[in-house]
């Protein structure tokens, strides 16, 4: 049962194994069912040769990976939950590089991130795994979504969703305003997902998952997976200045600081996940030099890594668990103990470190040979190139020469492991011997379609184990020299960078963390301390504030106000100012009621005045009420303070406000009114609806609606009222 | 005519009447008793003219001199709005008993509620739309001051209702700046104006004010302040209500003002929503990161929901309102789910609010925690669950009316809001075992919670046909 | 006179809003009375102000004889007024409520809804 998953994978080998002649001839394959056919969105899947090559790693790498778990994990109830996991992840990342449809890669992609999050943090208990989950779904995920904008603002230009078709419009995609805005998201969630300066610093500390999982995870899939969009899109976004150059430099500081604090690491599985980063950073730098020559080292170079870095990570797993540690200080001369093992960190260790005959070393001639012609900097691409693969010789002395040779050191009594975990790395670290020694087949056959879809014209790749005395092979002569020389004085440069301590972009990460959490605490203590005149006076002036903006970006145009009136109409107004005032700073209960009536009965007088007698009539009925409710209910509440203190920024506020009302009403009353609905309430009042007061034909037949409303507003005013009073009553008892 | 009228507005006067037949009644046979039963019947009976409205009524039918329309927009909304409320009627029902609050006022006010909600997504009018505003606030004041024994539902209620009719203040002076220029309350009216005249200034004040009350309703920020405390305080079922049917009204009638009465000047509202909408996101996302009350959480998690719905509106296109329409169903269907969960977080029969209570909730009650977890990945709108779907509708919608800086900023403020969702999962699968919970979950709500999680898993395939049915909806209401 | 009515409806808005930030629920009280009064004066004014005749219509004839006081503005008011009133009604109610269990009417100190200090 625990070995369906290795089953599987192998069958999904197999099968991808059988497009191989097809694809390789020039030819793809692609499915497509509607998914959102509004939106233009389909589940679109379509092999090509790069997506090939990299199903071809994930079912592959994966099916060795699962038997290697099934055997680490043997007894461990953990193992079905980690072993779903694992499947679920693997699927989502062949989605990922099969989906041909943007909102299906990213659905995808995004399924990568949540399902190593949950296996990154796998061990729970371990507050570092959490830690290290946390920070990697926060730095990928935010990618995603910088690259979901980028890629619905592509889709949007190009009006489809289709890669395949998008890719072809790479001239018009670059010609066009959209370009900088979609390359920026797009280089965004390419940069987080694979790691590349400054959002590096999540990858070493995912490593924290199982080790079969950090080696599936750093050596064919999860951070690859950056990488092979980046290979997608370039025929569509590559080829500019900006491209080349973000690539050019973020892949180059990444390679280097990968490499360099490889070194430094005492855990062997925390050096390897830092040579992960060099590993990418070198992809990333081939991606933008925008050469043939280059794509063709990036093609290559992932196979590569691929294969050497799963090798080990499964290596170092087994010293881990047969010899109980995978410190560098604890671990010596077991090469006795465990031959085998031994054996096959040699092998991937050789190709890591680029000797021939293996894969590593045409790799690595073909890095340099393409770094010398690179079309941004040819200085800075070849020597970054040689000073990361100098520190890689040493990383990969590190790995598979210390453990192995020296005085004999060990945690527990060390032997070779059972069947299940040597083959996995075995198989891997054989294939980077037999390619290297066979590598016409693999360039031809796998690299050449893949390179065909990396450039986006048809692409030839010719592989040799010796490509005669040129430049790279002294580049290489130099890296091996070098290296050895490297290796021989490990133990003071690992000294001297353990002593330095550099802050690294992992501080900002943090910072940017507190910072959030200071900024909500802020947000939320200064907005959202409960205080109700808090809130009353936030929404106050904000009111004040959109009142003032609408009349200040508007050139309102006041008439002059006429004051002739009336004497006695001038009293009335009189009335309701002097009740106001007084409500307003009175501080006694019954006068402050009383000026409240006096407020409403002069409104009253004005509706009158102004021909509304209903109105005036409901209003007066409806201050008379409330006058007499706030006589009741007042008598239980306390009484006002006596001393008022006055508030001047309230005061201030409030008149703000109050000026603003008045000269946005005023502002209305200058413009012609549209009379056309009154005058067909006039007309048909008596005719249609048989009434002959107006106001109530309005309200009883055209607006019945409202009027039904308002009784069952006042109904419920009614219900809610007794039920917060017996509930009141309640309380007290 | 009235013959005409009333058959058009028939669900809503059918409930009208049953809501004061119900008062009646509990009124007269002694109210405790026929409690349980009147909130099994009023559930039953939204529900009902919840299918009545969604499987009868074609085209577009208007009553009253226009003041009331029903269309494709107001069938989908208030089908969302009945079946909300019917919802949170049946999960409410423990809550109730248990805190003795079983009365039958409550179905009565959340009945009156709806009635109120069904009126302002259906209002062709700006006073009609203000009584159906009104009746559906001075319910929730009620409702959110529900529970006697409690200090903190008092103040709910009272905070609710003092920022509240400040808010209706507004939006009825907006009204009357508006009739003031456009000399009529009718939209129909208000756009032939505008039409004809283009927008005046005094239009555009009415506009800014009537936005700005309305985003009181939504919780839109800088208008939210009312939602953590009234979130927090309210009786747990009456936040479930709060998070869903209301807020599924208020946008509606938010869509309806902007385009049936501002259809031909999208131009000006347009940034008045993204500034509405912006704000919202950025700061609900950042004040949830602080929270540790689940519910005060989920106030600020609604705060910027809003401003993604917002942004489907702000597009002003017919696919930003199907964009708007597809976010709130998916945004009700979530909340659904994670408060049938919240309220059974429990400690010995004591309601547990704190989010720490959550840790290594996975070991001890594996199935219910991997559906929580779905939900907070759907509400985080991670892929490929349904909650993304929602984002990507109203992201869409924004960078194809051409605003993609717009989009840009929803993006940002969604990765801050992925946050906390992550943090409640994190703490669920990773964090220091509590053991806290061990409250019993009612049939009725682990459905409701599986049911919420699967169709968030489940509906991936093809958003369970909403997308067209949200299509034809936005048809209707934008023309 | 116009003037006086839009002079009105801005000193109502002031004192109003000056009442309810006072932090007293008795004057919030107050301050949302004045408040309505003032949105029901808004929409009044708005309907335009003719002095004088009521709208009704003569017994016999089909529409007004002479110009009478715009007809809808009085309606809309009627509306605002009651709903007002009703509002207004329940206020009252919930600020006696509130009293009665948190024992005081200083809306500040009714916050035991209020995130915790360290929040």
């Amino acid at each position: 049962m625990r070995f369906l998953p290795a089953l599987l994978a192998f069958m999904a080998t197999a099968w991808f194994w059988s497009f191989l002649p097809a694809i390789s001839a020039g030819e793809t394959r692609s499915w497509a069912w509607a998914w959102l056919p509004d939106q233009g969105v389909e589940l679109a899947l379509r092999i090509d040769g790069l997506s090939l090559l990299f199903a071809l790693l994930i079912t592959g790498i994966g099916t060795l990976i699962f038997l290697y778990t099934a055997a680490y994990f043997r007894n461990d109830d953990r193992l079905p939950r980690l072993l779903t996991l694992l499947m679920l992840f693997g699927i989502s990342m062949l989605g990922l590089v099969l989906a041909d449809d943007a909102i299906s890669l990213f659905v995808f992609w995004e399924g990568t991130t949540v399902t190593s999050f949950l296996l990154v943090g796998f061990d729970h208990n371990r507050r570092y795994a959490r830690a290290s989950a946390l920070q990697a779904l926060i730095i990928t995920g935010l990618g995603g979504l910088a690259l979901l904008a980028g890629l619905i603002i592509l889709g949007q230009f190009a009006g489809t969703y289709r890669l395949s078709e998008m890719v072809l419009m790479g001239d018009a995609i670059r010609a066009s305003e959209i370009y900088i805005a979609a390359t920026i998201f797009v280089l965004l969630g390419c940069f987080t997902k694979s790691a590349q300066f400054p959002f590096h610093f999540w990858l070493p500390g995912a490593m924290a998952a199982p080790t079969p999982v950090s080696a599936y995870l750093h050596s064919a899939t999860m951070v690859k997976a950056g990488v092979y969009l980046l290979m997608r899109m370039s025929p569509a976004l590559g080829g500019t200045e900006i491209w080349m150059w973000s690539l050019t430099i973020c892949g180059a500081i990444t390679m280097i600081v990968g490499s360099v604090w490889a070194m430094k690491q005492d855990d062997l599985k925390l050096m390897l996940a830092h040579t992960t980063l060099m590993g990418l950073g070198a992809l990333v730098m081939l991606l933008g030099s925008g050469t043939k020559e280059a794509a063709k080292a990036a093609v290559l170079f992932l196979l590569v890594h691929a294969l050497y870095k799963a090798a080990l990570f499964l290596s170092v797993g087994i010293l881990d668990k047969q010899a109980g540690s995978r410190m560098v200080d604890d671990l010596g001369g077991l090469r006795g103990a465990m031959p085998l093992s031994f054996a096959i960190a040699a092998l991937a260790a050789l190709s890591m470190a680029g000797f021939p005959p293996f894969i590593g070393f045409i790799g690595k001639e073909v890095i340099y040979e393409s770094a010398l012609h690179s079309a941004a900097s040819p200085l800075l691409v070849t020597g970054s190139a040689l000073a990361a693969n100098i520190m890689m010789v040493a990383c990969a002395g590190l790995v598979a020469i210390k453990p192995y040779f020296g005085e004999r050191r060990a945690q527990k009594n060390p032997g070779d492991p059972v069947f299940g975990l040597w083959f996995g790395p075995a198989v891997l670290a054989a294939l980077g011997l037999w390619f290297g020694l066979f590598p016409a087949a693999l360039g031809h056959d796998l690299l050449e379609p893949a390179l065909g879809a990396v450039t986006g014209k048809a692409a030839e790749v010719k592989l040799y184990l010796w490509h005669g005395v040129n430049l790279p092979f002294l580049l290489s002569l130099l890296t091996f020299a070098a290296g050895i020389g490297l290796f021989l004085v490990i133990g003071a440069v690992r000294r001297a960078l353990q002593a330095a301590r550099v802050p690294g972009a992992e501080d900002g990460y943090d910072l940017g963390l507190a910072g959030i959490d200071r900024l909500s605490a802020w947000v939320t203590r200064s907005l959202q301390g409960g205080r109700m005149t808090v809130y009353l006076k936030l929404s106050f002036a904000v009111f004040a504030g959109v009142i003032w903006m609408a009349i200040l970006m508007s050139n309102t145009e006041l008439s002059r106000p006429d004051f002739r009136v009336p004497l006695f109409q001038f009293g009335v107004v009189v009335l309701i100012l002097v009740s106001t005032v007084v409500v307003t700073f009175t501080p006694s209960r019954l006068i402050a009621i009383c000026a409240l009536g006096g407020v409403g009965s002069g409104i009253a007088m004005l509706f009158v005045m102004y021909g509304a007698i209903d109105v005036a009539m409901t209003q007066l009925l409806v201050e008379i009420l409330v006058v007499v409710f706030f006589a009741i209910a007042l008598l239980q509440l306390p009484r006002t303070p006596i001393s008022l203190g006055f508030r001047p920024f309230d005061m201030a506020l409030s008149v703000a406000l109050g000026l603003g009302v008045i000269v946005t009403l005023w502002a209305v009353l200058g413009t012609e009114l549209n009379l056309y609905l009154t005058e067909y309430f006039e007309k048909y009042s008596a005719p249609k609806a048989l009434g002959r007061n107006i106001v109530n034909v309005i309200l009883v037949d055209f607006r019945a609606l409202d009027t039904l409303g308002e009784v069952s507003v006042v109904l419920i005013a009614a219900i809610a009222a007794v039920a917060v009073m017996r509930a009141g009553r309640e309380a007290r008892k | 005519m009235i013959a005409q009228d009333i058959s058009v507005v028939l669900p809503e006067l059918v409930l009208a009447i049953y809501a004061m037949a119900a008062l009646m009644w509990g009124v007269f046979m002694g109210q405790d008793k026929q409690s349980d039963f009147i909130l099994h019947l009023t559930a039953g009976l939204l529900i009902l003219v919840g299918f009545w409205i969604g499987f009868s009524g074609e085209g577009t039918q208007t009553a009253f001199g226009e003041s009331f329309v029903n269309d494709g927009f107001a069938r989908f909304s208030k089908v969302m709005i009945l079946w909300g409320s019917a919802v949170m009627l049946l999960l409410s029902r423990e809550y109730l008993i248990r805190n003795h609050l079983m009365k039958f006022e409550f179905p009565v006010l959340v009945t009156l509620a709806t009635l109120g909600m069904m009126m302002m997504v259906s209002a062709g009018d700006l006073m009609a739309l203000y009584m159906g505003l009104e009746l559906q606030s001075l319910s929730l004041y009620v409702v959110a001051a529900f529970r006697r024994d409690s200090l903190r539902s008092t103040e709910a209620g009272l905070k609710y209702f003092v920022l509240g009719a400040l808010s209706s203040g507004l939006l009825l002076y907006g009204a009357s700046l508006v009739y003031g220029y456009a000399g009529t309350t009718l939209f129909s009216g208000i756009a032939s104006v505008v039409d004809a005249e283009g927008i005046s200034l005094g239009l555009l004040f009415g506009l800014v004010f009537l936005c700005t009350g309305m985003a009181f309703k939504v919780s839109a920020a800088p208008f939210h302040m009312w939602t953590p405390d009234v979130y927090e305080g309210s009786p747990t079922p009456v936040t479930l209500f709060f998070a869903t049917a209301p807020k599924v009204a208020a946008a509606g009638m938010f869509a309806r003002v902007l385009f049936d009465g501002f259809g031909n000047a999208v131009a000006d509202w347009q940034q008045i929503l993204i500034f509405l909408s912006v704000l919202s996101m950025f700061l609900g996302s950042i004040a949830a990161i602080g929270q540790s009350n689940i519910k005060r959480l989920m106030a600020y998690s609604s705060i910027a929901h809003m401003g993604f719905a917002l942004m489907g509106l702000a597009a002003g296109t017919e696919q930003g309102v199907q964009a708007l329409l597809i976010y709130l169903a998916i945004y009700v269907t979530m909340n659904v789910g994670v408060f049938a969960f919240i309220l059974n977080m429990e400690h010995d029969g004591r309601p547990v609010t704190d989010i720490n209570a959550l840790g290594m909730y996975s070991t001890s009650e594996p199935a219910r925690a991997l559906a929580l977890a779905v939900l907070m990945f759907s509400l985080a709108g991670i892929p490929p669950l349904v909650g993304f779907f929602g984002k990507f509708y109203v992201l869409k919608a924004a960078v194809d009316a051409g605003l993609v800086w717009f989009a840009v900023a929803g993006v940002i403020a969604s990765v801050i809001g992925a946050f906390y969702y992550l943090r409640i999962i994190y703490l669920m699968y990773f964090g220091t075992a509590s053991d806290v919970l061990n409250g019993r979950m009612p049939l009725l709500h682990y459905t409701m919670l599986m049911a919420s999680a699967l169709i968030m898993v489940v509906g991936i395939v093809n958003l369970l046909g909403i997308e067209g049915l949200a299509a034809q909806a936005a048809a209707t209401l934008v023309n | 006179m116009d003037f006086l009515f839009v002079l009105i409806v801005g000193l109502l808005v002031t004192s109003g809003a000056y009442l309810m930030m006072s932090g007293h629920l008795v004057r919030f009280l107050y301050g949302l009375a004045l408040f309505s009064n003032a949105a029901n004066l808004a929409i009044f004014v708005s309907g335009g102000l003719s002095y004088g005749a009521p709208a009704l219509i003569a017994e016999g004839e089909k529409a007004p004889l002479e110009p009478v006081a715009n007809a809808l503005p009085q309606a809309l008011v009627l509306t605002a007024i009651v709903i007002g009133f009703g509002l207004t009604v329940f206020a009252l109610a919930l600020a006696k409520r509130a009293f009665a269990s948190e024992g005081t009417a200083l809306m500040d100190d009714m916050r035991s809804a209020e995130p915790r200090a360290e929040d």
